[in-house]
């Protein structure tokens, strides 16, 4: 590799990390804004479903928050929360298509995140791959 | 919601995500020019929002007014955070966190119009 940044020029935060904590910040809005709104206004319809959405969205928070600090523990933190994502989309990704009928109403990732454009899908995996190639960059 | 003014601001935001893309894959980092770019679409944004709360407070309000003026603070909130954070790194991922905000916020502005004027 040709890399020629010093470990401690890589950071969890810089570079695609920077990329990475923006889009963890905005899905961390919509997750818990979309989950919270309808579990105060619409409960009784679907509450698993929606308290999955905000409980993505706390997970996409963490992940944010311990992308941008970057530290040792944050990385652990993170690297984590990503693979509890990645499960998480696939597990209720894989329901939703089938078992149509456990979850009444759509979650951030019903059908693998199609409604935001499949992103909650491939965000874990970006994670993953960043936290880890900044983890091995780190042990050189 | 005035509706040029909504096309007028996605038009300008798909041109600014354009324009960051290239300067991604060009390996240029944020410059001035695009500073200034992302000042223009947040004052379109911002007119946006003073034309409909003006309207609100008319009287003139969404079904889901609650609903509304969150979007409606997430789309003016999101041009400056993502300038700031974006200029901050020096390297070519500044303009990708612009070209990211710029490609949220029309997709924004459609669920804005959805709600400011329902179709049933």
């Amino acid at each position: 590799m040709s890399d020629t940044a010093t470990p401690a020029d890589t950071t969890l935060r810089t570079g695609p990390g920077r990329l990475l904590v923006a889009v963890y910040s905005v899905f961390t809005l919509a997750a818990t804004a979309r989950g919270s709104y309808q579990l105060a206004t619409r409960f009784d319809e679907a509450p698993l479903a929606y308290g999955l959405s905000v409980a993505a969205g706390l997970i996409y928070l963490v992940a944010a928050v311990c992308l941008a600090r970057a530290g040792r523990t944050s990385r652990t933190v993170a690297l984590v929360s990503c693979g509890v994502e990645l499960v998480g989309v696939l597990t209720v990704g894989a329901l939703s298509v089938f078992v149509p009928g456990l979850l009444p109403d759509d979650t951030v990732w019903s059908r693998f995140g199609s409604g935001y454009g499949f992103v909650p899908l491939v965000l874990p995996v970006l994670g993953l791959w960043w936290i880890l190639r900044v983890h091995r960059a780190d042990h050189r | 919601m005035v509706d040029w003014l909504t096309m007028t601001i996605q038009m300008a935001s798909l041109a600014m995500a354009g324009w960051c893309l290239v300067s991604t894959f060009r390996d240029r980092p944020m410059t001035v020019p695009h500073l200034v770019g992302m000042g223009v679409l947040w004052l379109l944004v911002i007119g946006q929002a003073v034309v409909s709360a003006v309207a609100m407070i008319g009287g003139d309000r969404p079904a889901e007014t609650v609903m509304f003026v969150s979007y409606l603070a997430t789309v003016v909130l999101l041009p400056p955070a993502c300038a700031v954070w974006g200029f901050m790194e020096r390297s070519k991922w500044g303009p990708a966190v612009i070209a990211f905000a710029c490609l949220v916020l029309p997709v924004l502005l459609v669920r804005l119009e959805q709600l400011w004027n329902p179709v049933v």
